[in-house]
């Protein structure tokens, strides 16, 4: 186990490596210089030209990009969204509120998913699984956004239960995520539902297999035998569809947040890619793996923990 | 043989069928025979042939879409074909064992073998240390080797014949008095095959169960019964004591069986039964196997055979034994099979 994490971080450290890599190439490379404020006067742009080595080669500060992250973390300084400032302070300033809805979001989808998918399977056919079935196929493919604008309609102008946008500057954390209900909800849909609909086949494939005939032939009951047999053996296949959940929320964040103005990295995002502040870029679009890295690596040792053939690596 | 021959399961005249959306399939169409304290009994047929629908009634797994349409099935004095859940829960596993065709998919694949095995013996209310103890006893019991270990292992580190030993060992931690066996070897190598039916044959001999063994292969029969049914379109057309069936078959379909086994003596290609199984949603009138055999006459096309018996034990429903119809003799070439199969026999006596 301890061999199979271990060899999951190195892959993991590679990849985001290459990350790096490409997204220093592909968004430097881009037509737009990083200076264009005419108000700077060319001596101060000569002198910031050479502190961040934009004189040399591509290769040349390439190599300075790497060294930097990797000796001082060090992600360079902004130049157009907050000129000046650290990109890491400035990052470190809009992740929580990202990190918050994210994680939220998740929090509710897993377990509901879950709940519905397996209530689904359970009672197939009847009229239960209609419904759930139903809202699935709704929840999967209405966008969230679609959903966001509708819940901010009628849940607050039409019954003003909800603060319409995020409050940041709310007195306490309850407040404050009270005003972050809304964004929560209609983030969690689609999640809610996909990971219904896998459970829900899965299950029930699991059910009709022949060491559920076996559980109930050594005398468990239906019921001990879905508990104890099938709904782990449905699970392993589910850890995989978190992966493209959880960067499915994380998409769908950028959208939400500018709905809900939630001042967290969504926004940021766009606003750096077209103010064409090249750094921040950078620094973003690396957080953004190394979420979608650390989740696959989780998703990938709770497989591990699942399932036993991982784990101990044998003949399948 | 054991001296008490009383009977432990009693099947009488089962009708099973299922509702599906082409229509009703008639799986099971009269199905009876005894299970004798301590013998074993075969039920050997092609597929479809309703031998595991009729296994698992026995246990009371049918599928949702079956429905017992008549009969009984005696066990103890008890219709099991009426006994409710909560009845049919106390008699899985602890009264009647089941071993599973396929043992690579029996086998929950993410749950130690250790686990699977004391499920059962928890049930049974012993603690956790001494479920642990007597499962190792049992793996030890069915010949897995290093049993401390094994118990630790998980399905996938074992090897298909190895596998089925577990499932021998689940099925026998119940501590049944009836062991059905569903095709135990058919999902494994021909080596390995032999080996569990002497395992099977050897825990049946010191535990005293009673077995009911359903196969389609006549080869696996031959060590293994006292006596056997052979099943064609959901009804027996045959059933007599081993040497019986082996040595004086009578139904053209048995014959074909017989025919269709492989022999070290057999020069050739081996006689394929021609024709497939009858559609079970509209069973041909008459006796079922007439449009496949060579021998039917006009009246198999028009009217179900009687049961004719030839012998206490031996019974058989084909027209050839009424006393108008004409002798028929075996084909030659399955005489000169079953000589040569008394001749084997009497080595081993």
């Amino acid at each position: 186990m301890f061999k199979y994490i271990l060899g999951r971080i190195g892959a993991m450290l590679l990849t985001l490596f290459l990350v790096m890599t490409l997204s220093f190439w592909i968004i430097r490379l881009m037509p737009m210089s990083i200076f264009e404020n005419p108000e700077v006067s060319p001596e101060i742009q000569k002198k910031l030209e050479d502190r961040m080595h934009l004189h040399e080669p591509m290769a040349v500060q390439y190599f300075y990009f790497i060294e930097g992250i990797a000796v001082r973390g060090d992600f360079g300084t902004s130049v157009k969204i907050r000129p000046g400032l650290d990109v890491f302070e400035i990052l470190s300033t809009r992740i929580p509120a990202t990190v918050v809805l994210n994680a939220f979001s998740l929090i509710l989808s897993i377990p509901l998913g879950i709940l519905f998918g397996s209530w689904a399977a359970l009672k197939r056919n009847k009229w239960a699984d209609n419904i759930i079935s139903f809202w699935i196929v709704i929840c999967i493919s209405v966008p969230s956004f679609v959903f966001a604008s509708l819940l901010q309609y009628f849940l607050t102008f039409v019954w003003p239960l909800f603060p319409t946008l995020y409050n940041a500057q709310a007195s306490n954390f309850g407040a404050q995520l009270y005003s972050m209900i809304l964004p929560i909800i209609a983030l969690s849909l689609n999640p809610i539902a996909s990971i219904a609909r896998y459970l829900r086949g899965e299950l029930i494939e699991t059910l009709s297999s022949d060491f559920m005939l076996l559980a109930r032939t050594k005398g468990l009951t239906q019921g001990e035998a879905t508990m104890k047999h099938a709904f782990r053996n449905s699970l392993v296949p589910i850890a995989n569809t978190i992966i493209p959940m959880i960067t499915g929320i994380m998409g769908g964040s950028l959208v939400i947040e500018k709905m809900f103005a939630v001042n967290g990295m969504g926004g940021l995002l766009i606003d750096s890619i077209l103010a064409g502040d090249h750094f921040l870029t950078v620094a973003l679009l690396i957080f953004y793996s190394a979420i979608s890295l650390f989740t696959i690596l989780v998703v990938d040792i709770s497989y591990g923990i699942i399932d036993p053939r991982i784990r101990v690596g044998g003949r399948a | 043989m054991m001296t008490e021959n009383s009977t432990i399961l009693s099947v009488n005249d089962l009708r099973i069928s299922f509702r599906t959306v082409n229509g009703v399939v008639q799986a099971v169409r009269g199905v009876s025979f005894d299970l004798k304290r301590g013998e074993t009994v075969a039920i050997v047929g092609e597929s479809g042939s309703g031998k595991s629908v009729t296994m698992k009634a026995l246990m009371g797994i049918l599928p949702p879409n079956a429905v017992i349409e008549e009969g009984s099935i005696l066990y103890n004095d008890m219709d099991l074909t009426k006994a409710d859940e909560k009845v049919m829960h106390e008699i899985r596993g602890k009264r009647i064992g089941l071993i599973f065709q396929d043992p690579l998919s029996a086998l929950n694949p993410i749950m130690r073998v250790g686990k699977q095995i004391t499920e059962v013996l928890r049930k049974r209310g012993l603690s956790s240390a001494e479920a642990k103890e007597r499962a190792i006893e049992l793996i030890r019991a069915v010949g897995i080797p290093d049993p401390e270990r094994s118990y630790s292992a998980y399905p996938f580190q074992f090897s298909g014949g190895m596998r089925q030993r577990v499932v021998i060992a689940i099925a026998l931690a119940g501590d049944p008095e009836i062991l059905i066996c569903d095709e135990p070897t058919t999902a494994l190598d021909v080596t390995v095959q032999a080996k569990i039916l002497d395992l099977i044959n050897q825990i049946k001999e010191e535990r005293g169960l009673s077995v009911i063994f359903i196969t389609h292969d006549l080869g696996v029969v031959a060590n293994m019964a006292d006596r056997v049914n052979v099943m064609y379109a959901g009804r027996i057309v045959e059933a007599g004591t081993a040497e019986e069936i082996f040595f004086e078959p009578v139904h053209p379909y048995t014959w074909a069986l017989l025919e269709s086994m492989p022999d070290l003596q057999t020069s050739g290609r081996l006689q394929a039964i021609p024709g497939a199984p009858p559609n079970m949603i509209a069973p041909p009138p008459g006796d079922a196997f007439a449009p496949r055999s060579s021998y039917a006459l006009k009246i198999d096309y028009e009217q179900e055979p009687p049961m004719f018996a030839l012998s206490d034990t031996h019974i058989a429903a084909t027209w050839l034994l009424h006393p108008k119809a004409p002798k028929l003799e075996m084909p030659a070439s399955l005489k000169e099979r079953i000589a040569r199969m008394r001749k084997e026999a009497e080595k081993y006596v």
